[in-house]
């Protein structure tokens, strides 16, 4: 089975090196990053990723936002929400908006991996 | 996580994010409390906490987290943003940048973060003084309209390198410029093709490099600014006065060496225009000025200079009050009488000489102006200072792009070598001694005032010529015939047009009158280069 390919959409890019090096070391084929949720719809449509990791807080256009917009396109791919707010409306709204997997600031590789692979527990599409 | 890679990315981005919440506050303390100043604010506290629990850094996390926390409520208009809310938060800002310096100089974070939590805790379960807006049902938890984006990474690209480095890399430049000149000479004289080509090749690439150095070397003049709306702000606190800052012309770029300079003096300066020149606001009203003073700072290019003003819209200096203290402090009593305003008004430089009776708590008496002239002028830049009455106080900063590398024409007088800059040279002529006198020189139209270079200087008299060059110049506080400021230095001789690295003087060569740097010539010799400006001081005197 060819990698999985990623696509990571942080503001910070503190936040996207520390991603990247997680999922690289993981296997995973990380194909972009993006800055704000608009960027991320952009390059979900043009870089036809497996997996989009959305932080919730961003400029231009929030994670959220963008995870609506990319469900609409109906594409295989799954959404995974990764931020530091961790209260639960915003979990359930990101869940609503088509996240499959949420996962908690700060980083940790282990959280990281396990809701990935929690994507193919949980019935994903196989990575094409 | 392994951390330490993550250092420097992530010092890069905190500061960004600290500057970004200095600009919000400000905003907010203004006045602007709309929408997006708020959400902006609180998406620097979140960046900064979510980076700093990254980190590990669990002060900075605390505190950041304590900040978003009441920026969160203010966004959901959960509460409603009281004023003394934004005193607390620029506080509390303080303690953040303390904590980020500490990781910065791998500190142990110590700042006490309890204190400024409770400080938050308080504002937050205060009673609402003013009626709260009614809470907005429909409100999502986070912000789903569109925003005009801010650019808010642009530093990934960027390599942090210590300046010391771009230093050595200048000095070494320009060692080669001057080993350079010698092939030069050699070349001229050479008959080999391949060793002309190859002189000249080596030439183009020495210059690629040091156009590439000096280019990324040069900063905006905005990152010195960009502290000095805090920093007015809490002056004009202290001083209960209202002072408002405008700044223009803040992306142009200098030398950072040079730049670096300027911050001292700069704030010196501001904080003169704030204790000494705006005055409180009853006396303005009284005399019928707006209620809050400005500031302006308006940076311009000047040919090969640029110029940095900072203005008021204060009292003015009290020209007749410099002239007592100055008399007071040992200056010659004929030599006053001699000044006019302008001229007394540069003895505000002199040490001790003040217009001002006041003791404040940020200047003191009189704040050194004489130290920001020494700064100044050993930067390169000359310093004039005009004041109006009633009106105001302007000082410009004139200051050289960059130091180091210039286009320099060497002139002979009597056994010495000195260097003129050609960027301030208008052109040269050649002259017959019977066309100069009495310090005159007639130019067929008009009359434009001659310095022999020599006795200026004080260097002994060499005798007399038939023939002179005149390095015709332009000469701040020089008045020629026709009203223009065009002076002539007069010289034996001149010769050639090179490029020359300039070092600034150490002291106690630096203390020595007319010379702004020194040149080491491809054969060892040193070179003085002139003060133009500092000479043309000098013209009046002989005229």
């Amino acid at each position: 089975m060819s990698k999985k390919k990623v696509l990571i959409v942080d503001d910070l890019s503190f936040f996207r090196m520390a991603l990247r090096d997680i999922l690289e070391r993981a296997g995973f084929d990380v194909v972009g990053e993006a800055a704000n949720g608009a960027e991320a719809v952009d390059k979900t449509r043009t870089l036809l990723p497996d997996i989009v990791i959305l932080d919730v807080v961003m400029p231009v256009k929030t994670g959220i936002d963008a995870a609506k917009e990319i469900s609409l396109m109906k594409m295989p791919l799954k959404i995974v929400m990764c931020s530091s707010l961790g209260y639960e409306p915003i979990v359930e709204e990101a869940m609503r908006a088509g996240a499959s997997a949420y996962i908690l600031k700060p980083l940790n590789e282990k959280d990281v991996l396990h809701a990935l692979s929690g994507l193919d527990a949980g019935g994903a599409r196989p990575g094409r | 996580m392994d951390t330490s890679k993550y250092k420097a990315l992530y010092l890069q981005e905190t500061s960004e994010h600290l500057a970004g919440i200095e600009k919000g506050l400000l905003d907010l303390e203004k006045g602007a409390q709309d929408d997006q100043t708020v959400d902006h604010l609180f998406r620097h506290y979140h960046s900064i906490k979510g980076m700093s629990a990254s980190m590990g850094y669990e002060p900075i996390q605390k505190l950041a987290h304590a900040q978003e926390d009441l920026l969160d409520r203010i966004r959901q208009k959960r509460m409603a943003c009281r004023p003394g809310i934004t005193a607390v938060l620029f506080q509390c800002l303080d303690g953040l940048k303390t904590l980020v310096r500490q990781v910065e100089d791998g500190a142990p974070l110590d700042a006490d973060v309890a204190h400024f939590a409770a400080m938050i805790k308080e504002i937050i379960e205060a009673p609402a003084v003013a009626a709260e807006p009614a809470p907005d049902k429909t409100a999502p938890a986070a912000p789903s309209a569109p925003q005009t984006g801010i650019p808010e990474l642009k530093l990934s690209h960027v390599m942090k390198v210590e300046g010391r480095v771009f230093d050595e890399l200048l000095a070494t430049v320009g060692d080669l410029v001057m080993a350079l000149s010698t092939f030069k000479t050699i070349s001229h004289s050479s008959r080999s093709i391949e060793f002309r080509e190859g002189t000249y090749k080596l030439g183009k690439y020495i210059n690629a490099i040091h156009h590439s150095i000096l280019s990324a070397r040069m900063l905006p003049i905005e990152d010195l600014t960009e502290g000095l709306p805090r920093l007015v702000r809490d002056m004009s606190h202290r001083s209960g006065k209202e002072v408002e800052l405008r700044i223009t012309g803040s992306d142009l770029r200098l030398d950072r060496s040079t730049l670096e300079g300027l911050g001292g003096p700069l704030v010196h300066i501001i904080r003169n225009c704030v204790d000494h020149g705006i005055e409180p606001v009853e006396v303005r009203v009284r005399n019928g000025k707006p209620k809050a003073g400005v500031i302006t700072i308006n940076a311009f290019r000047k040919k090969d200079r640029v110029v940095i003003e900072v203005a008021d819209d204060g009292a003015g200096i009290n020209v007749s009050k410099i002239r007592e203290r100055a008399k007071a402090s040992g200056v010659p009593a004929e030599k006053l009488n001699a000044m006019d305003d302008k001229e007394a008004l540069m003895l505000v430089c002199l040490p001790g000489v003040t217009s001002t009776d006041a003791v404040t708590e940020t200047s003191g008496r009189g704040v050194g102006m004489d130290v920001v002239k020494a700064a100044v002028e050993g930067l390169g830049g000359s310093l004039v200072i005009a004041s109006t009455p009633g009106a105001g106080v302007r000082l410009s900063m004139e200051m050289p792009i960059t130091t180091s590398i210039i286009k320099a024409l060497i002139v002979n007088e009597g056994p010495e070598q000195f260097l003129i800059a050609l960027s301030r040279i208008e052109r040269v002529v050649e002259v017959h001694k019977g066309e100069i006198a009495n310090g005159w020189y007639a130019t067929g139209t008009s009359r434009i005032p001659v310095l022999p270079l020599g006795p200026t200087l004080g260097m002994p008299d060499a005798g007399e010529r038939e023939f002179y060059s005149l390095i015709i110049i332009h000469a701040h506080g020089v008045t020629d015939d026709t009203g223009g400021d065009a002076a002539g230095i007069r010289v034996d001789a001149f010769s050639d047009e090179i490029d020359a690295y300039i070092r600034p003087l150490q002291p106690p060569i630096s203390r020595l009158w007319g010379v702004s740097g020194i040149a080491v010539m491809g054969d060892g010799r040193t070179v003085f280069l002139l003060d133009v400006s500092q000479i043309g001081t000098k013209v009046k005197a002989w005229s």
